[in-house]
């Protein structure tokens, strides 16, 4: 098992943080690429650039908006993303992992912090695993890949908790590595699922206001493209 | 929406097959309605600024139905299908299906799950049940914006043929008919209309209140959604007699006068050309400025597409509730207080309230005058919508849609002011919800805010 670990940590880990980082790299760089194209196209280039701004700053602490609608399932949102956020990244064994392989470390959070923010991650994943099964609306819009997410991310949680714990009755180094290939499937399906929104939101909102801003003639030009020359009558 | 079976269609003559109308389409014409769908959509995406949020939406859409609570048709319906995200999940289904390189990869190694001829109809279908009020837009999380793809769905579908015959027959009037405008009203007629509405202005306030006609340089160029011409003249009135008080120079274009402009509901080319006929009309006069009347469409599209589209040769855009407003604030127009005794409130058209800059302006404006103002709950930005928005309150065809699914959130809002009169400065919420209030049996006047200045300009 410790050899399996031991490339876990080591090689695999290397390809899968390469696969991560080139592949959010490129998302980034192809998203922002079209939208720059987009602005150097469109017939008017004014942009409201701090409203968008400030709307996207104000949805990543979407706190001051759960008198709206669903208060509960954006308190299950945002207690997901903080704990993954929050735990992922400054867990001291994850800075270890990276520092032995790259060298970059960063300061790592106290223990009881992470285990706290661990216990609201599990709520926040379970929550929304309740709202997909049992609010009419979101399991009949709920594909399977929708749950498949949830299960990966509610696995790596329960799984380093329960690993951390001195109460667990599951043998540790098969737990660990079931973390561990958790944590990797999940991290090398980011750049290819919908979890992508973790470097595409902030230009979720520039790129629509943006889309609203038309390129002239592209109207007359889809019409000849459909019809030719001659264009077509309304 | 019911489309026959093939057994059915054997004993049956063709039928629409839409829950709206289309101009001239049976079941048996558009029988290649996918095909014709996807050459649309592979034709807009290629000359259009779409394709990259398309992209973007297609990666990121989270559905987590957060945008149903907002959804007012949703909420009355409670129809998995009028969920937004829903709705716009069809379109990217599609985008990843023929456009994205898994899709593409997925087609190859499983043939023969092609976009189906039903996959349009519910498409066609759950559009136009959409009033692209973009109420959901509040809500979402992500920032998706699915009024923009209804938007987009519904241009890809009207360049598939696909599109209400209420929308297109105007539209073809507007841009190829011979009075160039959605109410077909000739040129004489206007001018008939006109001089019978100085006259009852005459009557009303014993003063002249012009309407000018074709005067170069004037300030603003006035373009109403013309069918107040026919359906408002008290709107009309309040308007030309606003302007006179404010003693601010203004004209009516004689080779166009019409504000409508319903490409912003289905199509963009025709959204295009109609901003270009404003223009070239604004032109021709030397006016420095377009004014847009009562109508929250004609606003919106005028101020965010005069610019994309003029090449250089824009123009301000104003809305006469800024005019009037500002005029009134200046106290350039004396408006008195004890004309308008009854209970008022105010309908947000979504148009200028959440998609444009008109919120404050016409309160300002009625609370000035008005003793008995009240609010709806919610207003402004996150207003309900009337129930007829994105061009629906055109389609007569649906009218029991729009009466008790579309406004029956705006029904109820409307009760709970009891207010005696609703203002609002749209031409087509004030259609659609004159028709809520007759359905409805409520105990309530519709007018413009116009008519109520009308009614208390001291001249």
């Amino acid at each position: 098992m410790p050899t399996w670990m031991t490339l876990a940590k080591g090689p695999a880990f290397l390809f899968v943080l390469t696969v991560l980082t080139l592949g959010l790299l490129r998302l980034i760089f192809l998203t922002t690429w079209d939208i720059i194209l987009a602005i150097r196209s469109a017939g008017d280039r004014r942009l409201p650039y701090r409203q968008i701004a400030i709307q996207t700053v104000s949805w990543l602490l979407p706190l001051n908006r759960l008198h709206r609608n669903r208060a509960g399932y954006s308190l299950a949102s945002f207690s997901l993303h903080v704990g993954i956020l929050v735990v992922s990244l400054f867990l001291r064994n994850h800075i270890d992992i990276l520092n032995a392989n790259t060298g970059i470390a960063w300061i790592a959070i106290s223990k009881p912090i992470l285990d706290a923010l661990t216990l609201v991650g599990i709520f926040g994943i379970s929550a929304l695993l309740l709202f997909r099964l049992y609010v009419y609306g979101s399991r009949q819009l709920s594909k399977f890949a929708d749950y498949l997410l949830l299960l990966l991310l509610l696995n790596i949680f329960l799984s380093g908790f329960l690993a951390g714990r001195p109460w667990n009755p599951i043998p540790y180094d098969g737990l660990m590595l079931f973390h561990t290939l958790n944590g990797m499937v999940l991290a090398l399906l980011i750049p290819f699922t919908k979890i992508a929104h973790c470097v595409l939101f902030p230009l979720i909102r520039l790129g629509t206001e943006v889309a609203w801003h038309f390129k002239p003639q592209g109207g007359s030009e889809t019409v000849k493209t459909l019809h030719g020359p001659e264009g077509r009558k309304i | 929406m019911t489309i026959p079976s093939e057994k059915t269609m054997e004993t049956s003559p063709p039928q629409q097959p839409y829950f709206y109308h289309l101009e001239s389409a049976s079941i048996t014409e558009l029988d290649d309605r996918a095909e014709k769908f996807l050459s649309a959509l592979t034709a807009i995406l290629r000359n259009s600024n779409y394709h990259f949020l398309i992209e973007l939406y297609a990666k990121t859409s989270a559905k987590c139905g957060r945008c149903a609570e907002s959804c007012q048709v949703y909420q009355t319906s409670k129809d998995l299908r009028d969920i937004p995200c829903y709705r716009t999940n069809l379109l990217l289904d599609v985008y990843k299906q023929y456009f994205s390189s898994n899709g593409q990869l997925l087609n190859r190694l499983v043939p023969g799950n092609s976009l189906s001829n039903e996959k349009i109809d519910e498409m066609a279908e759950l559009f136009y049940r959409c009033t692209a009020c973009r109420r959901c837009t509040l809500d979402c999380p992500l920032g998706i914006d699915h009024g923009l793809l209804a938007h987009f769905g519904r241009y890809v579908l009207s360049e598939a043929g696909i599109a209400p015959k209420g929308l297109v027959v105007s539209v073809r009037e507007q841009l190829e008919g011979t009075t160039g405008n959605t109410s077909a009203i000739p040129l004489p007629a206007l001018l008939d209309n006109i001089e019978f509405l100085q006259e009852e202005l005459q009557d009303m306030t014993g003063k002249l209140v012009d309407f000018p006609v074709d005067q170069e340089g004037a300030e603003y160029i006035f373009f109403p959604a013309v069918s107040d011409y026919l359906m408002e003249a008290d709107t009309l009135m309040g308007n030309a007699a606003a302007l006179q008080a404010a003693g601010i120079s203004w004209t009516i274009g004689s080779k166009y006068y019409d504000g409508i402009n319903y490409g912003l509901f289905y199509n963009d080319w025709a959204l295009e050309r109609i901003i270009q006929k404003l223009l070239e009309e604004a032109h021709r006069l030397k006016a420095k400025k377009i004014l847009i009347g009562e109508c929250g469409h004609a606003a919106r599209s005028a101020r965010q597409f005069v610019p994309t589209f003029a090449n250089g040769r824009s123009l301000p855009v104003v809305s006469i509730l800024e005019v009037t407003e500002q005029a009134a604030r200046e106290g350039k127009l004396r408006l008195k207080k004890d004309q308008v005794t009854e209970r008022v409130t105010y309908h947000d058209p979504c148009n200028i309230a959440r998609s444009g800059w008109i919120v404050n302006q016409p309160r300002q404006l009625l609370r000035s005058f008005v003793n008995d103002f009240v609010e709806m709950r919610p207003n402004g930005r996150e207003n309900y919508c009337c129930g007829g928005g994105g061009g629906l309150v055109s389609l007569d065809e649906i009218y029991d849609f729009r009466m008790k699914v579309a406004g029956k959130t705006k029904a109820e809002q409307i009760q709970k002011t009891e207010a005696q009169i609703v203002a609002t400065p749209c031409a087509n919420c004030k259609k659609q919800l004159r028709e809520l209030v007759d359905h409805y049996k409520l105990p309530v006047q519709i007018v413009g805010v116009h008519d109520l200045v009308l009614r208390a300009i001291q001249l």
